[in-house]
């Protein structure tokens, strides 16, 4: 892993790093992605057929598809900006 | 192992006692124990109007064995109105508008909500120390973690704050504070407890279960919160009826996975080889087994947790929850700096790691090949299961580390989690009790873990411990409410 790689990691993760500290987390990240990476030696041939956890969840009890009441957005925007019904974030475009 | 729950009840039942003295009582022991920076939230106002109409209950002969009785939650469990911030700052000032279906399920049995507990932040660590109001310190010695990531509610209960309290433990998170701390902590199989309105870290792993001073409380608090519930698909009912604890062990096949005890601490090891030595004169048989995949559920739980982790945590936007950062230029500005601002190191890494495993070029390589491993994890255990009842295995390789410990040796601390994770990955109840101490007065916790929905056989092996008292763990000093 390169100093690069943090930060195409961090923008992909949609987190801001400068290069000081993309520099500084290198070698947490590689020793944790080599130890990820262990898996590689405990695995061998192809995982073409495997079945990935959201195929082992079994939905087979599916409740009625029936319309329910909202939650009411007054109580949510309790929380942040918002108005009139709306989150709210400052104008961009002008 | 005192059973707290069944006397509280017995007292306020015959009068000696009210919910509304009780809970004024446990309020007393908490603003004593403040130090232990247990709680990050206090609900005290609450708490009073909540123990007078459980007071009305009771003498209206309308009361289950909960009624009135003090608990606490970790700060991860949503609570309609109470401020909720899975200890991050990303969520400071978050009041949830709606309540987790345990928490629902609790206020109707009439149970007295004190605070929510401390925690890793988003349950991410084993220490409680990167929770954003600084690490909650072990009862049993305050220059130790409670372990984590439910730390706060270990030592609400070991320090006698709270009668019961929920965690959640996604690769070790109730069990291993409980060892930490000497209490009881019970992981449920997945899918027999609600999930709705935790908030998610992976949601493959995360289940929620009790932390208790006894197994029979236990049971007690794991009956009043588990079954189906539509808003949470991977819930099931899987038996009615009240949990019975027959703590019978004749004829019991206890299954020994050498795995876990290679190399193991001499200290924790001898303290489960008395228990199992206490088993086996009652008439319990050992099994020797092998699960030669067990030093691979390590790098399989940190890949599929924080791949679902840097999904789940993707909601955190700065626009629909908790914080915002200040002078954004635009949106992606905006969603980046609210990240990085409020995230704490530990979280950004779990989520990098996630995004790194997801990414293409190398999900076949990591994510994909955890997922086999996975697969193959869970049928060895049902293979294991096929041989023996339950299993006795170790919580932890060590007893509470030094505070301090995990910020210098992350990797260690990670592999720490060996014994706890293999348990999530295959969907098992486990129950995490106190069987000994070391020589210096430090709490030992093993596991008794059983096949999927096996849970009710789980509760009533561990409890044979503490009905013949097998090994009984001295109380922290304080005494309690009780």
């Amino acid at each position: 892993m390169t100093k690069d790689d943090v930060k195409t990691l961090a923008r992909l993760s949609r987190l801001a790093f400068t290069d000081e500290e993309c520099e500084a987390f290198l070698p947490e990240m590689d020793e944790i992605v080599a130890f990820a990476g262990t898996v590689n030696s405990e695995i061998e041939g192809d995982t073409s057929t495997v079945r990935l956890s959201s195929d082992e969840m079994k939905f087979d009890d599916l409740r009625e598809d029936e319309i329910l009441p909202s939650l009411p957005s007054d109580k949510i925007l309790s929380n942040v900006e918002g108005d009139d019904g709306y989150f709210t974030v400052k104008r961009f475009i002008k | 192992m005192r059973a707290l729950i069944e006397k509280a009840a017995g007292m306020l039942r015959r009068g000696e006692i009210s919910s509304v003295e009780l809970t004024k009582a446990y309020i007393e022991e908490i603003k004593k124990g403040r130090a232990y920076n247990a709680y990050v939230f206090e609900t005290f106002d609450t708490a009073l109007e909540a123990a007078r109409e459980a007071d009305r209950r009771i003498a209206a002969g309308d009361a289950g064995i909960l009624c009135g009785i003090p608990f606490a939650l970790k700060d991860n469990i949503c609570t309609d109105g109470v401020e909720t911030t899975c200890c991050s700052k990303i969520l400071s000032g978050f009041r949830p508008y709606y309540s987790a279906t345990v928490y629902e399920k609790l206020l109707s049995c009439g149970a007295v909500l004190l605070g929510k507990t401390n925690m890793d932040e988003f349950a991410m660590g084993s220490t409680s120390e990167t929770s954003c109001h600084g690490a909650p310190l072990n009862p049993r010695d305050t220059g130790r973690v409670t372990g984590g990531s439910s730390g706060g509610s270990a030592a609400a209960v070991a320090a006698h704050l709270a009668a019961f309290a929920l965690g959640s433990d996604t690769g070790g998170s109730v069990r291993q504070p409980a060892a930490f701390c000497g209490t009881v902590g019970f992981k449920p199989s997945y899918g027999a407890v609600s999930r709705y309105g935790l908030i998610a870290y992976a949601s493959s792993l995360d289940q929620i279960g009790p932390l208790t001073s006894s197994v029979s409380d236990a049971a007690i608090v794991f009956d009043a919160i588990r079954g189906k519930d539509s808003r949470d698909l991977t819930s099931k009912d899987i038996f009615f009826g009240k949990t019975n604890l027959t703590g019978d062990v004749r004829g019991l096949r206890i299954g020994y996975v050498k795995e876990y005890f290679d190399g193991l601490d001499p200290e924790i090891s001898g303290a489960i080889d008395t228990a199992i030595k206490a088993y086996v004169k009652a008439g319990a048989e050992v099994v020797k087994l092998s699960v030669p995949e067990l030093p691979a559920t390590l790098p399989v739980y940190y890949i599929i947790a924080c791949a679902e982790a840097s999904s789940n945590l993707g909601r955190y936007d700065g626009i629909r929850y908790g914080a915002r950062c200040k002078n954004y230029t635009d949106v992606d500005d905006l969603i980046t700096r609210t990240r990085s601002e409020g995230f704490g190191k530990e979280v950004q890494k779990r989520i990098m790691l996630g995004t790194y495993v997801l990414s293409s070029g190398y999900y076949d390589a990591y994510y994909k090949k955890a997922c086999e491993m996975r697969s193959r994890i869970r049928t060895r255990f049902d293979s294991v299961f096929s041989s023996c009842d339950v299993l006795f295995a170790p919580v932890a390789p060590s007893c509470a580390f030094p505070l301090g410990y995990a910020a210098k040796n992350a990797m260690d601390t990670y592999k720490s989690d060996l014994y706890t994770v293999p348990v999530n990955i295959a969907g098992l109840p486990s129950v995490s009790l106190p069987c000994g101490a070391t020589k210096d007065g430090l709490p030992i916790g093993m596991q008794i873990i059983g096949n999927r929905f096996d849970d009710e056989r789980v509760l009533s092996v561990a409890y044979y411990m503490e009905r013949e008292h097998v090994f009984d763990l001295e109380e922290v000093e304080g005494g309690g409410a009780l």
